[in-house]
């Protein structure tokens, strides 16, 4: 009776370990590989280069900016987003007529291709966008050239439209947190005396940390890959200012074609990446239940 | 046993047998989609096949969108079509890693008949023949110039001239604009630059390749008159550029024969007029690309494969492409000095300055190259540095890919 | 709450809803406009029969609906073979889930490249789909899911001689398909909006899928933005379909997914 269990079991399985192993596994040892080599497309002679590829990085301007550029994305857009995200589903937490179309509206851009989303923005922030005309109309002064097409203002931009974008999501994310709270936790706490205030600082917030574990996570790895943005609204200019990591390891790797280095700069960001991962487990885990 | 390999053998001849007569494939990569051309193109190869009985010419699509990968592919690994249809400046990148053809015997007998030999060619031998080319001119609204004063005829001519004109464009009202700049656009903005740099006698590097030029007075002087010009008028993308012209909103743009089309198709009363880009004293240079034909180094019909290079640069095989697709420059010089060519409107100008362009360099490190000096010219346009300073790193970070 | 309180809120509201769905009502509207004004049907011609949009459409619809059947099947044998514990290290494999759920895209893409190349499937439909036949969180969803399912279901079909298949597709796929359908949705819309691989790993037209398109098609000389934003509204409308449909289950869907991490 076991045994056909077993092998039933690996053929159940077998999709998931195919596909892990071709599409994951494999991929993510052969770029180590690769970022040891001179790797690239058209050149005959690949060599071993051993961590030179690492060493370049490291003296690389555009490397470091797109690194630079990427920290300044998550973070600014990460907070902005978790506290523009939880306003919302404040907002829409209580029960009054019309919530659920509130609720969809705020939603809708995050189902929306960011192709598409990144496209209508191109036009909306360009120097006769609406965007750009409302900033002129209350006064604010705007660079000459449109938003995106300025060093100064291009990446604070696709910013700003990155949290417009995923606001809605992580705001149900958010809603699902709230509605788990138990009423009892706020009947005591106002039989308590406390201000709503109060409520949301000692129970809210506390029963929402490991919900907001999860969006800063999520949205932390998320933002560290921006790349569709920068693809379709800037290709990394005005002066490298919208120039990411992921932006940089697509055209150092599949626009030119220089292979090894490009997957050692991929290696060096996943690194990062994890890195800040554990982190925020840690720091958010300890620092909360302490 | 030997009976069933009989059969075999029989049943494998009649199966070989079906194809006679033998015909030779030969496959050309082409980038002429638009169903307003590809007929031309159809044809002019059928006539190809008509002259050479046997041959079967098959024709694969590309886009510019996946040209490049397609064919970086292709040769990676060692397969690919026997001609290919390449940018001008593609050819460095694949005749420099041995992917395609010598035809620097073929070529050598018909150089003086066609312009521009030079992005086909590298360390002395050509890789690929020119077939159609594009060069930038300027774009002139004249109702623009009348309404800050100037007679009805006037063009600049000179540096201080479109200067002087697009400034007083510019201080009409908020709606007209001087001269339309590129802002920072990868790949579009250092072929604006460049006829500056060129009509002030500056260059990128030196003949030889081995030295980087753009920290000279001549190029620095270019770059700070490039920037005066900027200052007096609207910067944005090609596209938005050429939107706001055909709206009339401003005075001079560089744009290249795309843009006749597209006044053609979408404006055709809208008053404009075209010239040669002036210099610094008269007429100056501009920038020029084109399409290249090249033979894969791998191809079993190399031969075949030159012939038809030769059959699609025929003087009259480009002319009737150049009418049909409205474009302003056959490589060819005979096919540019048609009278049926010349009659097109403007055509005149694009063959005009077409004597006075250029290319950029031929290196194997161009990609790189192109991407310091956009820099540089993005620095100083958006002042972040002087244009000393931003030519002056530039040059220096050039050299050390030079030197490497 | 005073009437005064509650107009606020309700005002504060619709601003909020102005500015999220402006930019969207923007496309829409755009789409319809014609170069000289009004209102007009010409872009969607124009994209349909100029431009080949009527392939993107298809080409997105194909890979979307395969890639989510298979990842309904598949994501539900996984997931079913761990929760119940079927395959020895067991715990092993539910790790590389987690793992690969922290895994950026961007470090895979240049050997999934380069073995796409290899094996012959760069530029097919092959390679959209193949790497997407299963996705781990879709596992994560079903193995979660079936552990809650009481197992006693199960061995009552035993003891009445069904065969394994029989019980996995007939016993308790069906008790999994609140969970099967919230997936299909997500895997669906994902699909349908990615750009990444679709875009690195094909290169032709015959494949292009619509994201990918309207990115290739911005900066084109031959294409305006009514056109463009036309395009969009193509790329847009099945998602808002399958979203108005749906609403409830994808809403509830992601906040119960939340509360499982």
């Amino acid at each position: 009776m076991k045994r056909p269990i077993a092998f039933s079991g690996w053929l159940l399985l077998l999709p998931w370990i195919a596909i892990f192993l071709v599409f994951w596994f494999f991929p993510l040892i052969y770029s180590f590989i690769l970022s040891l080599t001179n790797y690239r497309l058209l050149a005959a002679d690949t060599q071993w280069v051993g961590w030179a590829n690492y060493a370049r990085l490291l003296a690389d301007p555009d490397f470091l900016i797109s690194l630079a550029n990427t920290a300044i994305f998550v973070v600014g857009t990460v907070p902005v987003t978790t506290v523009i995200s939880l306003g919302l589903a404040l907002l829409v937490n209580g029960r009054f007529p019309g919530r659920a179309i509130f609720r969809a509206a705020y939603f809708l851009p995050s189902i929306t291709a960011m192709v598409v989303i990144a496209l209508i923005f191109s036009n909306l922030y360009a120097r006769d966008g609406y965007l750009y005309l409302l900033a002129r109309l209350i006064g604010l002064n705007p660079p000459a050239e449109g938003f995106l097409l300025s060093e100064k203002t291009a990446l604070l931009s696709i910013m700003a439209m990155d949290v417009w974008t995923a606001a809605g999501y992580y705001m149900l994310v958010f809603l699902g947190g709230l509605q788990t709270i138990p009423d009892e936790l706020y009947d005591a706490a106002r039989i308590a005396g406390a201000s709503r205030w109060q409520q949301f600082w000692h129970v809210t917030l506390p029963m929402l940390r490991p919900v907001m574990l999860f969006v800063i996570v999520i949205n932390s790895i998320k933002s560290f890959q921006v790349f569709v943005e920068i693809f379709v609204m800037t290709k990394g200019g005005p002066l490298n200012a919208t120039l990411t990591g992921v932006y940089f390891v697509y055209e150092t790797g599949l626009r030119r074609f220089d292979f090894g280095y490009a997957s050692a700069a991929a290696y060096v960001i996943f690194l990062i990446i994890a890195l800040i991962s554990i982190v925020q487990f840690k720091f958010l885990k300890t620092g909360w239940t302490a | 046993m030997g009976f069933f390999a009989g059969v075999l053998a029989g049943l494998l001849c009649l199966s070989c047998g079906g194809k006679q007569p033998q015909q030779t494939k030969l496959v050309w990569w082409q980038f002429w989609t638009d169903t307003a051309i590809k007929p031309t193109v159809q044809e002019i190869v059928r006539d190809f096949e008509t002259q050479h009985p046997g041959v079967a010419v098959e024709l694969v699509d590309l886009t510019w969108a996946d040209g490049h990968d397609k064919i970086s592919i292709a040769f990676s690994s060692g397969t690919g079509p026997d001609v290919i249809e390449l940018g001008s400046d593609w050819v460095p990148e694949y005749s420099s890693t041995g992917h395609l053809l010598d035809l620097t015997a073929s070529a050598d007998s018909v150089k003086p008949n066609f312009f521009m030999w030079k992005p086909g060619q590298y360390e002395g031998k050509t890789y690929a023949f020119p077939w159609i080319l594009g060069t930038r001119v300027l774009f002139v609204n004249p109702s623009l110039l009348t309404r800050a004063g100037y007679p009805a005829e006037f063009v600049p001519g000179n540096w201080d001239e479109l200067l002087e004109a697009s400034k007083k464009i510019n201080d009409l009202d908020g709606n007209a604009f001087g001269f339309g700049c590129n802002a920072a656009e990868r790949h579009r903005l250092y072929k604006k630059f460049l006829p500056f740099l060129w009509a002030n006698g500056g260059d990128i590097l030196s003949p030889d390749g081995k030295t980087c030029l753009l920290g000279s007075v001549q190029a620095i002087a270019a770059l700070e008159y490039y920037l005066k010009l900027c200052h007096t008028g609207l910067t944005d993308t090609q596209r938005r550029l050429e939107d706001a012209f055909l709206e009339g909103k401003i005075g001079f743009i560089i744009s290249g024969d795309w843009l006749l089309k597209r006044l053609a198709a979408e404006k055709p009363d809208f008053p404009f007029v075209t010239a040669v880009i002036p210099g610094p004293n008269g007429p100056g240079a501009s920038f020029a690309g084109g399409e290249y034909l090249a033979v894969n180094a791998k191809s079993a019909h190399s031969q075949l494969a030159l012939e038809l290079i030769r059959h699609l640069c025929l003087p009259e095989n480009q002319l009737r492409f150049c009418l049909q697709n409205r474009s302003a420059n056959p490589s060819s010089r005979k096919a540019a000095a048609d009278s049926a060519l010349l009659a097109q409107p403007h055509f005149d100008t694009f063959i005009k300055q077409l004597a006075s362009s250029k290319t950029p360099p031929v290196h194997p490190q161009w990609v790189y190259i192109e991407d310091k000096l956009e820099k540089g010219i993005e620095a100083a346009l958006y002042e972040v540095k002087t244009p000393q300073q931003a030519f002056t790193d530039a040059a220096r970070e050039i050299q050390e890919l030079l030197d490497q | 709450m005073n009437p005064i309180k509650r107009i606020g809120g309700y005002v504060l509201l619709t601003a909020l809803l102005v500015v999220m769905v402006f930019p969207l009502v923007w496309m829409f509207v755009t789409s319809f406009t014609g170069t000289r004004g009004g209102v007009t049907l010409a872009n969607y011609v124009y994209i349909f029969s100029t431009n080949k949009f009527g392939l993107y459409l298809f080409n997105s619809t194909l890979v979307a609906v395969i890639v989510t059947v298979a990842n309904v099947l598949f994501c539900f044998t996984c997931g079913y073979a761990l929760a119940r514990r079927m395959v020895p290290g067991g715990n092993f494999w539910f790790y590389t889930i987690l793992i690969v759920l922290m895994v950026p895209v961007h470090i895979v893409i240049i050997p999934v490249y380069l073995l796409m190349n290899k094996i012959g499937l760069y530029d097919s439909y092959g390679a959209l789909i193949l790497p997407w036949l299963v996705n781990p969180i879709g596992i994560f969803m079903v193995r979660q899911y079936v552990s809650t399912l009481p197992v006693s279901l199960e061995e009552a079909g035993r003891i009445d001689g069904a065969g394994e298949l029989r019980i996995l597709f007939r016993i308790v796929m069906p008790l999994c398909r609140p969970v099967l359908a919230i997936l299909a949705i997500q895997v669906f819309m994902t699909n349908w909006n990615s750009f990444l691989y679709p875009f690195i790993l094909t290169s032709s037209e015959q494949y292009r899928t619509l994201p990918v398109a309207l990115a290739l098609l911005l900066g084109y000389q031959s294409i305006d933005w009514p056109q463009l934003m036309a395009g969009s509204v193509v790329a847009v409308v099945p998602v808002l379909a399958v979203f108005l449909a749906f609403q409830r289950q994808i809403i509830s869907g992601i906040t119960a997914g939340a509360l499982k991490q």
